[in-house]
């Protein structure tokens, strides 16, 4: 191996217990440096991707590997270590709304900080200064005594960024992260996303559902089709024909000035 | 493909037989407690005579009872019923098990075999119930007089027992204070394996939970006034006995409650959390508990109050508190010192009752 992908999915499979059949023999690899879009329809299998790639489920197929060690079957510290290198966004922002903006920007630091300090929330004051520095980047630096709950959607969901760059990762797993804001507001938030990608190195693979973001963030983009890897290309390479081949013939694009 | 389809096929047919015996066994109780009922009133209204010449008591006729015969009477009704369904239409337990077919669906109640027999087994239940508590409309009616002492005293409360009551109230509401108190550390730690939602991933944490809800059932299927004989035998009549009969209800309620709401909380934070790196301590510290410290609040203070009114009634068996002296006063017929004490474990109810329902409405 020579130059170290970032993520590389093998094989992938995933069925619920339910039996739902959400990602079928998915092999993919993201590049270390890229800005890699997931594209598909709702019910496609872009969540449960992206959720396979950290374990936060359990994939019932195939193997994974983040920054060249295996994830799929790793347990207990070795798992958190690698978890650690993969920061990850949510469509819901998923903070701790009782906590403040603070101590929920200190969280991202969990996976390095000492158990017993750690469980009544107190964090050294070197991780303070990160903390605050993160939340400088994301342009929230005089909100950190908040309630998390207090902020605004956007808000909200930069405070998540500033808590992904608190875990000083290699990587951002980022689920529709736009998808819950106004429109007039997804560009700020992926700004800052772009942002971590460009100016910080960090590989991203990013759920998205609109062209426009997606022509206009992306390196390169996968499109996933009934759990299946149905397209891989550039933006430049997508057209309508490819539009059709992801979303089903019956499906128009919302607007026409992404192509 | 083929033995797949064989597991399948098998699957259903279990399934169907496993159907047919819960609707047979639902309509053997249900035929069976019928039967039973038939019997006691034709027994009731033959004018059987006891050895004492007297009309047989309700207690004599459950005495004289065939349930034996009842029980085999019931199951064979319940397969005859269940063997002949196309001719006589589901049985209730069928219905119950299996739906209502379609072609019954649209039959009223008076033309259905199960529909007579529901409206039977339901006028039989009331009056059997009847007989059996011993309702007397008459007497409740006309006999008032005796009552009437009771109520008279109750509203001309005495001032010789307001000194001790005070002070007993006091022992009562710190006794069910110090019983919600011991329970909340040992119900917050017993409710995270009793969540469903957080014991599902490994085989420890699934025999955790199953140890965790036995116990805690167990434990609040028994009424808070047999802890209380229990302890009273234990560490002696006081209130300690009582402290500790309200100590453990309260850790079996408060756990349930507890692993309720972490039930109920919303995963999105846990995940994210772990997706950090964190260990499920860390998880469980960021994750969870944030969620569930207000319901808990909550529910906390809410259980002191119940445990206040409870702990009146350990009282009565020598758990300390307020209704220790209550007993002997009622005993000896003093309504006017009983409705002072009344009073005062009204008031302080009705208190309790406001303050906690101000404090819970500011945490939520
Ligand atoms: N927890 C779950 N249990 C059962 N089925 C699920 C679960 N999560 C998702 N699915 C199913 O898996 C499929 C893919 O879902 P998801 O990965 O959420 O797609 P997307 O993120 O592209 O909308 C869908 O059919 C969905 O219903
Ligand atoms: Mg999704």
């Amino acid at each position: 191996m020579t130059v170290e992908s970032a993520i590389r999915i093998e094989n992938l499979g995933m069925v619920y217990p339910g039996g739902v059949r959400a990602l079928e023999d998915v092999t993919l690899e993201v590049h270390t440096g890229e800005f890699l879009a997931v594209l598909g329809l709702s019910g496609s299998g872009k969540s449960t991707l992206l959720r396979c790639i950290n374990r936060l489920i359990d994939p019932t197929e195939g193997r994974v590997w983040i920054l060249g060690e295996e994830i799929t079957g790793a347990k207990g510290g070795r798992l958190r270590n690698m978890r650690r290198q993969a920061a990850m966004i949510f469509q819901q922002f998923n903070l701790v709304k009782r906590h403040t903006v603070l101590t929920n920007v200190l969280s991202g630091a969990l996976g390095r900080s000492p158990l017993a300090s750690s469980l009544v929330l107190s964090f050294p004051p070197e991780e303070h200064e990160r903390a605050i520095a993160a939340l400088e980047r994301v342009g929230l630096g005089d909100r950190f005594t908040s309630r998390a709950d207090a902020l605004s959607g956007g808000q909200q969901q930069r405070v998540a960024i500033a808590r992904a760059l608190m875990q000083e990762p290699r990587l951002i797993l980022a689920d529709e992260p736009v998808a819950s804001l106004d429109p007039a507001l997804r560009h700020s938030v992926m700004r800052h996303i772009e942002a971590l990608n460009r100016d910080e190195g960090m590989t991203v693979m990013c759920s998205l559902h609109d062209i426009d973001l997606v022509t206009r963030y992306a390196t390169r983009m996968v499109a996933l089709r009934d759990g299946r890897l149905v397209w891989e290309g550039v933006p430049d390479e997508f057209d309508q024909r490819t539009f059709k081949e992801i979303y089903g013939e019956d499906a128009q694009p919302a607007s026409n000035t992404g192509f | 493909m083929g033995p797949k389809d064989d597991r399948g096929v098998r699957a259903a047919a279990w399934e169907r037989n496993l159907a047919r015996l819960q609707a047979t066994a639902v309509d053997a109780v249900l035929l069976g407690i019928t039967l039973l009922m038939v019997e006691f009133l034709v027994l009731a209204f033959s004018g059987r005579r006891g050895p004492t010449g007297l009309l047989l008591s309700a207690e004599q006729i459950l005495d004289l009872l065939h349930y034996a015969w009842a029980a085999g009477g019931g199951l064979a009704l319940a397969l005859l019923w269940n063997l002949f369904h196309r001719q006589l239409g589901s049985s209730l337990g069928r219905a119950w098990v299996r739906g209502v077919p379609d072609w019954e669906a649209p039959l009223e109640w008076t033309q259905t075999l199960r529909g007579w027999f529901t409206a039977i087994f339901i006028e039989l239940t009331f009056f059997s119930g009847w007989l059996i508590t011993e309702l007397d409309l008459l007497t409740f009616l006309t006999k008032f007089g005796k009552a009437a002492d009771i109520v008279r005293g109750l509203m001309h409360p005495s001032g010789a027992v307001l000194h001790e009551g005070l002070v007993l109230l006091v022992q009562t509401i710190f006794l069910a204070f110090m019983a919600t108190a011991f329970a909340i550390p040992v119900a917050f730690v017993l409710a995270f394996p009793s969540a469903r939602n957080l014991t599902r991933n490994t085989l420890t944490a699934r025999i955790a939970y199953t140890l965790a809800r036995t116990l805690m059932n167990f434990v609040r299927a028994v009424e808070p006034l047999v802890w209380a004989l229990i302890f009273i035998s234990w560490v002696g009549i006081g209130p300690f006995a009582g402290v500790l009969a309200l100590w453990v209800h309260s850790v079996a309620a408060l756990t349930k409650l507890y692993s309720e709401q972490i039930e109920s909380i919303d995963t999105g934070p846990m995940e994210a959390i772990a997706a950090t790196g964190a260990s499920s301590l860390q998880v469980l510290r960021f994750g969870v508990v944030p969620q569930v410290i207000p319901p808990f609040l909550s529910f906390t203070i809410y259980r002191w109050d119940i445990n206040v009114r409870m702990s009146t009634i350990i009282g009565f068996v020598g758990g300390g508190g307020i209704g220790y002296i209550l007993k002997p006063r009622v005993d000896l017929g003093e309504w006017g010192e009983v409705g002072t004490l009344v009073l005062l474990i009204a008031g302080t109810v009705w208190l309790m009752d406001v303050i906690s329902a101000k404090i819970r409405e500011r945490i939520v």
